[in-house]
């Protein structure tokens, strides 16, 4: 499913600025153009991944980019595995 | 539900920075993000947020202490965690191997094992590409040959069929993204947007044309030419023809599913000479019966 910049806003209810903001932080890396952008689903969790690690766990700016850095190759890590136990299950 | 302040660990009679405090500590703990392979995470998550929601707000928190409200149904609702996306086979823009590139470097029999792995994560079909193409409204009727020119300047051919629609979506196959290794190309999906057209309109299967003709057409009849999306035909326009006319050629419309064609139907438009002319206003002025004929006998004054 994809959405335009307005559902996504109205989906994840945050402001354009700070939308602004997290793309420039790599923290959201919407697909389409620079003029029109579309989102995707897992842009929706992960601006809620965000808005939680900020408001529920009191992370700050510098810790949430530190976060989904290490996060994001955790689950490189993790699909990776997934991958391996096929390759180990089926040449067995 | 238990009771929030059990949930959290806190006291009836905690602060609320006490209890923020206490959340946060479980949360960070809990967070279903934070923890990927930890099935149970979520529930105890779902568990623990919504005490927080109840306890965590004021006004809610002094209601549920007056007895006023409960803890049944403060549960936050479930929802999609980025872990159900982050860790799925999809591609998406936020993968990240930096984690583990080196151990693939090596000669030992695990790293073979994750080059199997990556080469396989390597057949992966590539993406579909969006595009609109718009074309002239002929073009719908007859079919054509269109080149598109892609955003990184390379061109597409794409093969309008005859007869198709306003919004349809042509798919090509393999003209998308390329995917990686044997994993093949995606498919170009290509929304079609029909230009108006100045003469022609189109209703389901049949086309409209407005036609002038001229007054000696009308009167005395006249093979004439007209224009259809695929090609002119000659049309007879029968003797005593007038504005509003409408003449049907058959087959001429749109190509339909049934394998078969609309038609073309064609609205006359008699017009007068551009410039006045002697000898017909001569003729008009001794014209009898022109004088007596009311065309606005049926219309209400």
């Amino acid at each position: 499913m994809k959405f335009s910049t307005q559902e996504f806003l109205s989906l994840s209810g945050m402001g354009h600025d700070t939308l602004t903001a997290w793309i420039e932080e790599e923290w959201l890396i919407p697909g389409g153009s620079v003029a029109e952008m579309s989102f995707s689903e897992i842009d929706v969790a992960r601006a809620r991944l965000i808005r939680d690690l900020q408001m529920d766990l009191g992370v700050n700016d510098e810790g949430v980019g530190v976060i989904l850095n290490l996060l994001d190759q955790l689950y490189g890590i993790r699909s990776t595995l997934t991958e391996l136990r096929e390759v180990v299950r089926t040449t067995r | 539900m238990k009771d929030p302040y059990e949930i959290l660990g806190v006291a009836r009679t905690a602060s609320a920075e006490d209890l923020q405090k206490a959340y946060r500590k479980l949360a960070k703990k809990l967070h279903p993000d934070l923890n990927p392979g930890n099935a149970e995470a979520e529930e105890k998550f779902k568990e623990i947020a919504g005490a927080y929601d109840l306890v965590g707000d004021a006004e809610k928190r002094k209601k549920f202490d007056n007895g006023e409200i409960d803890a049944a149904g403060a549960e936050r609702p479930r929802q999609k965690y980025y872990r159900d996306f982050a860790s799925s086979e999809q591609d998406h823009p936020y993968a990240n191997n930096s984690g583990f590139t080196d151990f693939m470097d090596s000669e030992d029999g695990f790293a073979e094992l994750l080059r199997r792995s990556a080469r396989a994560q390597a057949n992966r079909r590539g993406h579909d590409l969006e595009y609109r193409l718009p074309i002239e409204f002929v073009e719908a009727i007859a079919g054509a040959n269109k080149r598109l020119t892609l955003p990184d300047g390379s061109t597409l051919d794409v093969a309008i069929p005859a007869g198709i629609t306003e919004g349809q979506v042509l798919r090509l196959r393999g003209k998308g993204a390329p995917g990686s290794g044997k994993g093949g190309f995606g498919d170009a999906l290509i929304e079609v947007e029909i230009r108006p057209d100045r003469s022609f309109t189109r209703q389901g299967d049949d086309i409209y044309l407005e036609l002038p003709v001229t007054l000696t057409e009308a009167v005395l009849g006249a093979r004439i030419k007209v224009l259809t999306p695929t090609g002119a035909v000659t049309m007879a326009v029968p003797k005593g023809s007038n504005t509003g006319t409408m003449l049907r050629l058959k087959g001429k419309g749109a190509p339909n599913h049934a394998g078969g064609h609309g038609d073309q139907f064609v609205k006359l438009k008699v017009m007068l000479p551009k410039e006045p002319d002697p000898e017909l206003e001569a003729f008009i002025s001794g014209w009898e019966s022109g004088k007596t004929y009311n065309p606005r006998e049926a219309v209400a004054t």
